[in-house]
């Protein structure tokens, strides 16, 4: 195969053979530069002289969005907003529950107007109520209004080591703990025929697909309320996709390099990216706690723990799976791979504590969804390498259990 | 033996309870997100630590609440509600930006004002603008005072986008000058004009506005006023039965006298009426929002203007340049002329803190229509006048305000500074 590629470019296309002769002699550069600056040139024509002038009426509607809501003490209210529209607006006023309370307005730079796509935090001293619904409407200079519910207000925890080490556990327990258990299946996995190791194999794929899913879904919810101007649901789309194509990228790149390294078409490498995958699927997980955390929303019992640990611990055979064909790779690597793919709910976890956004939320669970189909897609290739047949109907079967086992565990926790 | 069994219906009644409490108690829409929330404290409990400041510590309510009001001050200086409070249009004297002269004509006092609408934009609360619809640029419109029996003379310029007339709200003999679209020259469109003649009739406090279709958005963006009818004490003295609730065989002669007193201090042109401070509020309200409920409610189109500047909420205060209460004198008798300029509200009111008051529905009565009071209601378009004596107060701040609590905190809050 390697030979009939041999004059062909790296893409697969013809090398330009001949040098075209260009036009009035003029350089290269020339012709390659002057697109852009015609377009430059037409761009400031267009700016300068307004033709749409005549038809253009009415100002744009101010566009703000509250992102969320955090609660540092029982007589204070901060209101995250944005402003997403293309002209500045004034927050004038502020009605907390239908009547004009005092505020005040920290981070647009010590006045209450926002510039296009500048955020700032509206800081109200309100003593509310825990488990009473707050409406709060901000009302800028023109009278408009935007409105933000905070429903069942319960105080944010701030951010404190104590926090940090509690959330560390909390992803230790949630993340780390049952992925190394579920990678102790090892040493059986090894002993399976082949036919049942890529049933095993197609169980990981449907249990990364339910959490493409899953993910995907919770990153959409997201992106509705991210801030207008960033595009959430096209951000998802973006996030999912660049991911997708730059682990596959990375995938490929690492393949044709290394053609003939026996390890490069192992399965250590793709236990790697199914860690990775699953790690990035469990960062996001991370930063839903964190920012759960963050936002005062701490309820419920501890037998969501054990519900969580139930979910992951099927994460753990996925990730060895691919391995078990090989050589038993160096203890180290084990030890690496339950890293890579439990830790990241720790980390997750404190940046969605302290830095918690619904765009940085939504983008993060849509790298996951890009890392997991990825997988998924390498999974498959892994099977069909090794002589399986993906399409087979213990393949299938077991592509499906792992989906149902993953959705019997996710209702589990979902209670 | 009961016919019940005790112990069944006990249980009968915790499973119905039980099952009450879960329906309530249930949250339908607890999403993975609040459920992973959850995971904050179970894995604090799970590993035996317990230190998430979730719980709200105890014991530290000495720092401030916050308190309501709208923040900073009015920057637009154009209107000035405190006085607009004082100011009124009689023909001899008023506001500039309303020409006006007063002359007889066939043995009546004619009282001519120049009256033009404007499309304008004014300052609601501090911050906040409004596009409004304006008479002679101002919300409310300038306050016309005139003697029962004079003759008003509007003459109307429409200079808005839409067609405007002027409705009063007085016993009129010619439907011509009704104000209505329907009658006399019809709406005025942008640039028309028209003089409108009323005789200054009954005695009291009333109410003009716009009667363009639609009607509510005309008048609640801003084209109303009051018009003070001043009583005659001449006319009183041979008609009391006009000015009294009582049957006109209860009329005594010392009553005919009170009644002219008494008109003669309502009377613009008597030296009486020096003695009494008199005060104009029309309340209204802003819908800025487009959703048909108001966002601002105010007494005299500025929210919290007769409010304090500033307060600490332990008594300390401080007046703020456009934000400060009405001053008074306890010793003079104090009159409001109280018009309900509403939209979008059934009713608003008048509540006075510490204090009661005597009330004449419509003004047209001598004698109160109400007496002793606190708390009175309008309906749109209702008004009044209140007389109030604060001789026996302590100086110091009083507050007044719609007894909505809502209208009070969305900015008709008020207070007097008694001195």
């Amino acid at each position: 195969m390697a030979d009939e590629r041999r004059d062909t470019t790296t893409d697969g296309g013809l090398p330009a053979e001949t040098e075209v002769g260009q036009p009035l002699g003029v350089p290269r550069w020339v012709t390659a530069v002057l697109p852009i600056v015609l377009l430059v040139l037409v761009l400031g024509a267009f700016v300068f002289t307004s033709p749409l002038a005549g038809i253009q009426g009415g100002e744009p509607l101010p566009d703000v969005t509250v992102t969320h809501s955090t609660l540092p003490s029982d007589d204070t209210v901060v209101l995250h907003v944005t402003n997403n529209g293309p002209e500045e607006v004034t927050i004038s006023q502020v009605l907390v529950d239908e009547a004009y309370w005092n505020f005040r307005v920290e981070g647009a730079g010590g006045d209450r107007t926002l510039e296009p796509r500048e955020s700032a935090r509206v800081v109200v001293p309100y003593h509310w109520n825990p488990g009473w619904d707050l409406e709060v409407d901000l009302v800028l200079s023109d009278g408009a209004t935007v409105s933000h519910g905070i429903e069942a207000p319960q105080q944010s925890p701030g951010f404190g080591a104590d926090v940090l080490w509690t959330l560390a556990l909390i992803g230790l327990f949630v993340g780390v703990i049952p992925v190394a258990l579920g990678m102790l299946w090892f040493p059986y996995i090894r002993t399976m025929s082949d036919r049942t190791l890529h049933a095993v194999l197609l169980f990981a794929t449907g249990v990364l697909a339910f959490l493409a899913f899953d993910a995907g879904f919770e990153a959409f919810e997201l992106a509705e309320r991210i801030p207008g101007a960033y595009e959430g649901n096209l951000l998802v789309v973006s996030g999912v996709l660049g991911a997708l194509l730059l682990v596959q990228s990375i995938s490929s790149w690492r393949e044709g390099r290394a053609a003939g390294d026996g390890r490069a078409g192992g399965g250590l490498w793709v236990a790697y990216l199914v860690a990775l995958g699953i790690g990035l699927h469990n960062l996001a997980e991370g930063l839903a706690i964190g920012s759960s955390f963050a936002l005062g929303r701490v309820s419920l019992g501890a037998f969501l723990v054990i519900g969580f640990m139930l979910h992951n611990v099927t994460e753990g055979p996925a990730v060895v799976a691919p391995v078990a064909r090989d050589e038993r790779p160096a203890w180290w690597h084990f030890v690496a791979l339950g890293l890579l793919a439990g830790a990241p709910v720790i980390l997750g976890g404190w940046i969605g504590s302290l830095a918690y956004s619904p765009t940085v939320g939504a983008f993060f669970l849509a790298i996951g969804v890009g890392a997991i189909l990825q997988v998924v897609w390498e999974i498959t290739r892994m099977v069909r390498d090794a002589g399986g047949r993906v399409g087979s109907a213990t393949n299938l079967l077991a592509f499906l259990i792992g989906f149902a086992v993953m959705y019997a565990t996710d209702i589990f926790v979902a209670i | 033996m009961p016919s019940l069994d005790y112990t069944s219906a006990a249980e009968v009644t915790a499973q119905l309870e039980e099952r009450l409490v879960e329906a309530v108690g249930e949250k339908p829409d607890v999403s993975r997100r609040t459920v992973l929330g959850g995971l904050g404290v179970a894995g604090s409990a799970a590993v035996g630590i317990g230190s998430t400041r979730a719980g709200a510590d105890s014991g530290h309510d000495e720092d401030e609440h916050g308190t309501f009001g709208a923040v900073d001050e009015y920057r637009d200086s154009t209107f000035d509600p405190h006085e607009f409070l004082r100011t009124f249009n009689t023909g001899e004297s008023g506001q500039d930006a309303v020409p006006q002269r007063i002359y007889e004509e066939n043995g009546r006092t004619v009282r001519e004002f120049e009256f033009t609408a404007v499309d304008t934009t004014i300052t609601i609360a501090p911050g906040i603008e409004f596009e409004a619809w304006a008479f002679n640029g101002q919300v409310p419109g300038p306050t016309i005072r005139a003697v029962e029996g004079d003759l008003i003379r509007v003459t109307f310029e429409n200079f808005g986008r839409h067609a405007h007339t002027i409705h009063p709200h007085l016993k009129n003999l010619d439907p011509e000058m009704d104000g209505i679209p329907q009658n006399g020259p019809g709406v005025l469109e942008t640039g028309e004009s028209y003089t409108y003649e009323w005789i200054a009739q009954p005695a009291g406090v009333h109410f003009y506005h716009c009667h363009s279709l639609p009607l509510k958005e005309h008048i609640h963006r801003g084209l109303y006023g009051a018009m003070i009818v001043d009583p005659d004490p001449e006319r009183v003295r041979e008609n009391p039965a006009d000015y009294v609730t009582d049957h006109p065989s209860q009329i005594t002669d010392a009553m005919v006298d009170d009644l002219v007193d008494e008109a003669k201090t309502r009377n613009h042109e008597y030296a009486e009426n020096d003695a009494v401070n008199e005060l104009v509020i029309v309340m209204n309200s802003f819908d800025t929002n487009f959703d048909g409920g108001n966002e601002v409610y105010a007494a005299n189109t500025r929210a919290f203007a007769y409010g304090v500047g500033e307060t600490d909420g332990n008594g300390d205060w401080t007046a703020g340049e456009t934000k400060r209460p009405i001053r008074i004198d306890k010793n003079e008798r104090q009159r409001v002329y109280l018009v309900n300029a509403t939209e979008f509200d059934l009713v608003n009111s008048f509540h006075t803190h510490s204090q009661f008051f005597d009330y004449y529905d419509h003004g047209t009565t001598l004698l109160p229509t109400r007496q002793t009071v606190d708390t009175v209601m309008q309906t749109q378009a209702q008004r009044g006048i209140i007389e109030l004596d604060y001789s026996d107060h302590e100086p110091g701040l009083y507050m007044f305000h719609a007894h909505q609590s809502e209208f009070a905190e969305l900015g008709w809050m008020s207070f007097f500074e008694v001195v």
